[in-house]
């Protein structure tokens, strides 16, 4: 079993050889250019939500879908059976061989036979599987696992194939492209008329039909389902759709959300005994359980079994570019990887990558079948903190000292005079940064490459009573929720904040006993934190009695706007005021923009001295992608005289994520912050512009010691600037 | 058939590097199959190919007809010649009903595959194309429908674009007015 460590090794392993990770950088900006294109004039929002809602037709009718699919697939010749497990479905492919003196298995690519390990109990059983795909080929010469969904070589270069290839040829392979596919062509074609069974897998399992589909590039799988004389379709239970109007609705999303295609070269429709050779063919179709129903059955993460195995989520995801699959996954990789290994092949074999999510939910927004997977992997972290606990630090840091507020907040006070010794000036910021960490149980590697925030010396919650608010016939009184960034890291955004609001007519309150939002716990797996913490906050801006509440951190906005609703939705005496606040609760941006009309009425209040200063923008992860919040800051900006350069994927991840960066996995998080700080550095813009403390942290703390000629800024701080309110 | 489905098809064919060509009749396509099959070349009989005699007529152009059964054809074959049953103009997407196994041999095992079309059964997109395969499915039989979208492709070394992994290297449509608008035949 894999432990904390041995999966830190491996981590530490992939982060030492950064070819792999440049390749997936390179493909992963590829991929987003060619599905851009390739959903051009279509709409994937709608597209998305109507799979959603197919595959949510088919969770529940999916006894009587199969129980159709069974009988009209025997109607048409094919002998079905159905496997509890991946054992059994192994078994039954052994015993056909076996009786049909079978003794080679020509197979086309099919994920569920690699979560069968079939190859592995065929060979126990002298019976050889031949990989035709030419990725599943490579890694079979190679005697590894896939490292990506749709590509299952990505790992792999030109190079290491033409070795693998030469050694089996046993004559030199020229390490050319071309050269590499053709000889796989010429070499694999054999195996087809050799082959006693052909074996492919099934993308859909059309119940009105009793058919089989088949989405492919290469040509194989027509092969395999052709010249053997017994075809066998090894396939999980969730493929089941009721019609071909719903199969051909897959062939739309699949294609262009894996590889940016309209269509693969091959959408393949199979249905019974074709004809082989002058007689019948012979059809078995093994259906999968393999811990599928009691997935089905998991309230929380049953939505995971929308997936159409696209491979879009690891594309996407910034922690999957810089380890790879092999070290993000196991059979299944990256977001859906984490939860299908959980059901598949047991929690604990999932503990390590469940953590490994850093929670930007780039999988999510590009999900075809739009599943939470973020929301999911929190529910499974949750569970494998209660199965296998949490860890020291976190588990006094959130039990014993959070959930005591006076506790929590005092700590804090303490700290800042404490952290004297180890804080330096940081030039251009004007304030303490801390170099070097002292605390013994972090790793040295948390301040190598980073500068970590000082406390303030002041906090938020300090400084406020001694701000003077001066507004004549206030339009709007706001309810300001802080949160931890803003309140003890960075109180000048804040203060920044009442300044724009104050110009713009708005007064601003702060309730004092208000808490952390409880995200950091949450995101840890602590959930009675969570909601202990909910309550405290509820319960301040409930007495507040305000217009609206604004917070200027978008894990905080979201954590009021929905978690809290979640966290305390079975409680009826906090639900129904945790929804009225809901209602209630934006972004500062969102506000000024949606609710004041600000970019509209900042040019004439804004003191005109910026002359054009290039700021370049960082969408934040939950802002973009949580509370779809990317127009507003940039109308800001611009209005308030800023020129806005942008930055190569301003909404990828900048590494923070929370305790993420410094407890969980920081090497992950330092690779992913280098990545954002050259696409910053590229653009030329002296001042980088985000609408998140959690992304300052990171950003402030890279950039100073990567390149001092950069600032970093949240919004707020700088239209307080463009109106002359400036620190 | 709209002008402007054609020409979206031919437009989308095109582009995932299908040869894409329209003739002036049947002739004309079997002279440009005659020029470009150079080898064996396997040619199905259906009932198309037999309303158009063309076996005779290919064999005419030059073209090396395969006589004999097509497993024993040779794993590596030149060429294949089918008609289509119907198009996809957004994907540039031609459909075979392929149930005859001869059809599955020559449009997997060639170099080559000509596929003649008829600009009558070009339909919008597979959408537009649920009925047609449906009325396929009719019977509840065994059967096997092919959606080909340009030659067999690759990406699995390194990502990069590769033409011609294990089905035809080189998809040519070619299209000739009248040959069929019976969207159930080929």
């Amino acid at each position: 079993m894999a432990t904390d460590s041995d999966f830190k090794k491996k981590v530490a392993a992939a982060i030492a050889s950064p070819k792999l990770s440049q390749a997936l950088h390179l493909f992963g900006d590829a991929y987003l250019i060619a599905r851009e294109n390739a959903f051009r004039g279509l709409d994937f929002e709608a597209m998305r939500s109507e799979l959603a809602a197919i595959k949510e037709d088919v969770r529940i009718r999916r006894k009587e879908l199969l129980a159709q699919f069974i009988k009209n697939a025997e109607a048409a010749g094919s002998t079905v059976f159905v496997a509890k497990d991946t054992r059994e479905a192994n078994d039954y492919v052994i015993r056909l061989a076996k009786e049909r003196g079978a003794k080679l298995i020509a197979k086309s690519k099919s994920m569920v036979s690699e979560e069968a390990h079939l190859n592995r109990a065929l060979a126990e059983e002298g019976i050889r599987a031949a990989e035709t795909d030419l990725g599943e080929w490579i890694i079979q010469l190679a005697g590894q696992r896939p490292s990506h969904m749709v590509m299952p070589a990505i790992h792999m270069f030109k190079e290491e194939v033409a070795e693998l290839f030469s050694r089996e040829a046993g004559k030199t392979i020229s390490p050319e492209i071309k050269s590499l596919v053709d000889h796989a062509r010429q070499r694999l074609r054999r195996e087809y008329f050799d082959a006693d069974i052909g074996l492919t897998g099934a993308n859909f399992l059309i119940a009105e039909t009793g058919g089989i589909g088949l989405i492919t590039n290469e040509g194989n799988a027509r092969l395999c389902a052709t010249l053997p004389k017994i075809h066998v379709v090894f396939a999980g239970i969730h493929k089941l759709v009721p019609g071909i109007e719903e199969a051909i609705k897959i062939t739309r999303l699949l294609p262009r959300n894996a590889t940016g295609q309209l269509l693969t070269s091959y959408v393949t429709w199979i249905r019974g005994a074709v004809p082989s050779n002058g007689v019948a063919k012979e059809q078995h179709i093994v259906l999968i359980d393999g811990g599928r129903e009691a997935l089905y059955e998991s309230t929380a993460c049953r939505d995971a079994l929308r997936c159409i195995q696209c491979g879009a989520c690891a594309n996407v995801c910034p922690v999957y570019q810089t380890v790879g699959g092999h070290v993000f996954g196991s059979i299944y990789i990256s977001a859906i990887g984490i939860i299908l290994t959980a059901f598949y092949e047991g929690l604990e074999q999932a503990k390590e990558i469940t953590r490994a999510c850093i929670g930007c939910r780039s999988c999510v927004a590009v999900c075809p079948a739009k599943i939470d997977l973020e929301e999911i992997i929190l529910h499974l972290r949750n569970e494998v903190t209660r199965e296998f606990g949490m860890g020291v630090v976190k588990n006094v840091a959130f039990k014993a000292v959070m959930k005591n507020r006076g506790l929590f907040h005092n700590m804090i006070r303490a700290a800042s005079k404490l952290q004297a010794p180890v804080t330096r000036k940081q030039p251009g910021e004007g304030r303490q940064v801390i170099r070097h960490l002292p605390l013994h149980f972090m790793a040295r590697d948390l301040t190598e490459w980073r500068d970590l925030p000082a406390i303030a010396p002041r906090s938020f919650r300090d400084l406020f009573r001694t701000v003077d608010q001066q507004v004549a016939d206030p339009l709007y009184r706001v309810g300001f929720f802080v949160g931890c960034g803003a309140d003890f890291v960075y109180p000048e955004v804040g203060i920044s904040l009442i300044k724009v609001l104050n110009h713009l007519g708005v007064t601003v309150v702060f309730p004092e006993k208000q808490s952390c939002c409880g995200i950091p716990a949450l995101y840890s797996g602590d959930t009675e934190t969570g909601v202990y913490l909910a309550q405290q906050s509820v319960e301040a801006f409930t007495e507040a009695n305000v217009d609206y509440i604004l917070a200027i951190c978008p894990t905080c906005t979201m954590a009021v706007k929905r978690d809290f609703v979640d966290r305390l939705a079975d409680q009826p005496q906090w639900s129904a005021k945790a929804v009225a606040l809901s209602a209630k609760t934006m972004d500062a941006s969102a506000f000024l923009e949606n609710v004041l009309g600000a970019s509209a009425r900042l040019p004439a209040l804004v003191a005109g001295t910026l002359a054009g200063q290039t700021v370049t923008y960082h969408d934040s992860c939950h802002l973009k992608r949580g509370a779809n919040v990317w127009r507003e800051p940039r109308a800001l900006l611009g209005k308030a005289g800023y020129r806005i350069e942008e930055m190569k994927n301003s909404d990828r991840c900048c590494g923070f994520g929370g305790t993420y960066s410094f407890l969980s996995h920081p090497q992950i998080s330092r690779q992913i912050t280098a990545d954002k700080v050259a696409t910053i550095q590229a653009t030329g813009a002296a001042t980088v512009a985000t609408d998140c403390p959690g992304c300052m942290i990171m950003l402030k703390g890279a950039i100073g010691k990567a390149d001092e000629g950069i600032r970093c800024r949240h919004t707020m701080e700088l239209l307080a600037e463009a109106l002359g309110e400036g620190r | 058939m709209p002008e402007r489905l054609l020409a979206q098809f031919i437009d989308s064919a095109t582009r995932v590097g299908a040869q894409v060509h329209r003739m002036g009749d049947l002739d004309e396509a079997l002279n440009y199959i005659g020029a470009q099959a150079t080898g064996t070349t396997l040619v199905p009989s259906t009932p198309l190919s037999d309303r158009h005699s063309l076996h005779r007529r290919l064999a005419e152009a030059g073209v090396a007809v395969y006589t004999g059964p097509f497993r024993q054809a040779g794993q590596m074959v030149a060429a294949g010649v089918t008609f289509a049953n119907f198009c996809l103009a957004d994907s540039g997407t031609v459909v075979l009903e392929s149930t005859a196994e001869d059809i599955r041999l020559a449009t997997t095992l060639p170099e080559k595959h000509f596929v003649l079309v008829d600009p009558a059964t070009i339909l919008a997109d597979n959408l537009a194309a649920a009925a047609p395969l449906r009325d396929l499915h009719q019977g509840g039989r065994g059967c096997f429908v092919a959606y080909i979208t340009g030659p067999s492709r690759t990406a699995d070394i390194e990502r990069v674009l590769t033409i011609g992994c294990h089905g035809p290297r080189e998809l040519h449509i070619l299209l000739v007015a009248f040959l069929s608008n019976n969207l159930l035949e080929n």
